[in-house]
């Protein structure tokens, strides 16, 4: 494998989608809702101006959350089931598949993180400008679980690219995906608990997170801003079972790593062996 | 200097191409000829290594293109049938991009710019240009590299006729450079100015493969290489029958 060549691949993706008005628009719309975010926050308290970094984190966390998938699946569904004429042009270059591949998605990837970086380093200025920088370290962890999300689902959006070259099918596949991940997952496993009594139930959801890399980055940033208590009996059980807050973030984090290596490889073999 | 060797590609029951084999010698012009889903196209791509054969292999130079890809497209410059590049680049980071792939420098991609006669055009996006001039900056890109081998699947096919003459420049200039050419089509006048020989594409067989001076000393006596083509046609149809 040449670095050189997935590096040149990955900035070409990148000028590409910098110059797509639609990347500039995410850019622009997740900017100011983060900044809105974090400056309006505590206004329905009674409060107003800049909420401090650990209040901003958890009250972006449910943005990022509906948001990053969404925008990743569809920006790797669209960009990984491009024009034939423009990707058979590119396969037939002294390249790998592998290559192509993992150039494209790191491009990807750094179109998303720095729309998703503008965004959060503005809302940090001014945060960090008006109180301080109390929770910084927090809020870092929170950007980069995000970026994580990110990278996660632009994963899978390559193995439902690779599987469904038809533009319009790999697009439904990846709505279905966002809906599945983001709002049907947590009733399936809410029900498929019920099926279990006592401990077993127990066991089946905490088991459950790892499925799911939107709960598992959840989790992990609520940990993180030590704020599972909001999870009640369940989140001290959920950290004594991950066994404590920082071996449950490490595992955590490890998950999400696996989700993001696993449909990578699986994209990786699947194209290794099909016509382009 | 490619060998095809007996491939089959299955679409399910469907067999796109069906156990075909030919070689084409270094400095040939070798014309892949058929009606609208023959073959000509899949058995291109195959040639390059886009489709995975069902059976059979291509050697390109004595490399097996399915287990030494990268070594083996080194030989290789393919245009494809419907050329698209992204419409926000220049044609100067499009060629540029190109180059970077096969490991050449900017000046030489700067240079295969204006030989193509994108002088004044070169920092203009793609969104700016026409079909003739997209389908210039892909023959531009192709033959940059100074590759052996061109693969052109339907170069006219979207080509107006000042395009298709420009064509026919472009592969007498390649062809009087040294370079192996294989071209698909299925305009017979196309077929006669330019090939060597031909293999004429029927129902995914290969029908015939023939010199285009043995065609013209043995059946072009007695009627054109349009009797010809549809004489193969013709005997395939009925025997698919």
């Amino acid at each position: 494998m040449e670095y050189k060549i997935i590096i040149r691949i990955a900035r070409q993706e990148l000028t590409v989608n910098f110059r797509n008005k639609w990347t500039v628009l995410f850019a622009a719309v997740f900017g100011a809702l983060v900044v809105s975010i974090s400056y309006f926050g505590i206004m329905a308290e009674g409060f107003s101006g800049m909420q401090n970094f650990t209040r901003t984190s958890a009250s972006i966390l449910n943005l990022v959350l509906y948001i990053v998938p969404l925008v990743s699946l569809v920006m790797g569904t669209l960009s990984f089931t491009g024009d034939k004429g423009s990707t058979e042009l590119l396969f037939s270059q002294p390249v790998s598949r592998a290559e192509v591949l993992l150039g494209k998605l790191c491009g990807l990837f750094l179109s998303v993180s720095l729309s998703m970086l503008g965004g959060f380093a503005v809302a940090g200025i001014l945060i960090s400008s008006i109180n301080g920088e109390e929770g910084l370290i927090q809020y870092g962890f929170f950007v980069l679980l995000s970026l994580m999300l990110a990278l996660v689902f632009l994963s899978i959006a390559v193995v439902v690219a690779v599987v469904n070259r038809r533009k319009s099918k790999a697009f439904g596949i990846s709505l279905f995906l966002w809906f599945f991940f983001v709002l049907f997952y947590d009733l399936l496993a809410l029900g498929g608990s019920a099926l279990f009594k006592g401990q077993d139930a127990n066991l089946f959801l905490f088991l459950s997170l790892f499925g799911n890399p939107v709960d598992m980055v959840r989790v992990a940033t609520l940990i993180s801003l030590e704020n599972v208590s909001i999870f009640g009996a369940a989140g001290a059980a959920l950290l004594r079972f991950l066994g404590g807050p920082t071996s449950s973030i490490l595992l955590l984090t490890i998950s999400l790593l696996m989700w993001i290596v696993v449909p990578v490889k699986i994209s990786q073999q699947l194209l290794s062996r099909q016509d382009i | 200097m490619i060998s095809v060797q007996h491939i089959t590609k299955r679409y399910g029951t469907f067999t796109a191409v069906n156990d075909v084999s030919f070689t084409v010698d270094k400095g040939e012009v070798f014309a892949l000829l058929g009606p609208n889903g023959s073959g000509k196209t899949t058995t291109m791509k195959t040639i390059v290594g886009l489709n995975v054969p069902t059976e059979g292999k291509v050697l390109i130079n004595g490399i097996d293109i399915r287990t030494n890809p990268k070594e083996a497209k080194e030989f290789i410059s393919y245009l494809p049938q419907r050329i698209v590049f992204p419409e926000n680049l220049t044609a100067r980071e499009v060629i540029r991009f190109y180059g970077s792939m096969r490991r050449l420098s900017k000046e030489l991609a700067d240079k295969a710019l204006a030989t193509a006669h994108f002088n004044g055009f070169s920092d203009k996006t793609v969104s700016e240009f026409s079909g003739g001039m997209i389908q210039r900056l892909g023959l531009a890109v192709v033959s940059m590299p100074d590759a052996p081998i061109l693969l052109l699947d339907e170069p006219t096919a979207n080509l107006d006729p000042q395009g298709v003459k420009q064509f026919r420049e472009f592969v007498l200039g390649m062809k009087a450079k040294g370079k192996t050419i294989i071209f698909s089509t299925h305009l017979l006048a196309e077929v006669e100015q330019l090939a060597d020989r031909v293999g004429i594409f029927v129902g995914g067989k290969l029908a015939a493969l023939e010199s285009i001076e043995n065609l013209k000393t043995t059946f072009f006596q007695s009627g054109s290489i349009e009797d010809l083509y549809l004489h193969y046609v013709g005997s395939c149809e009925n025997e698919n029958r």
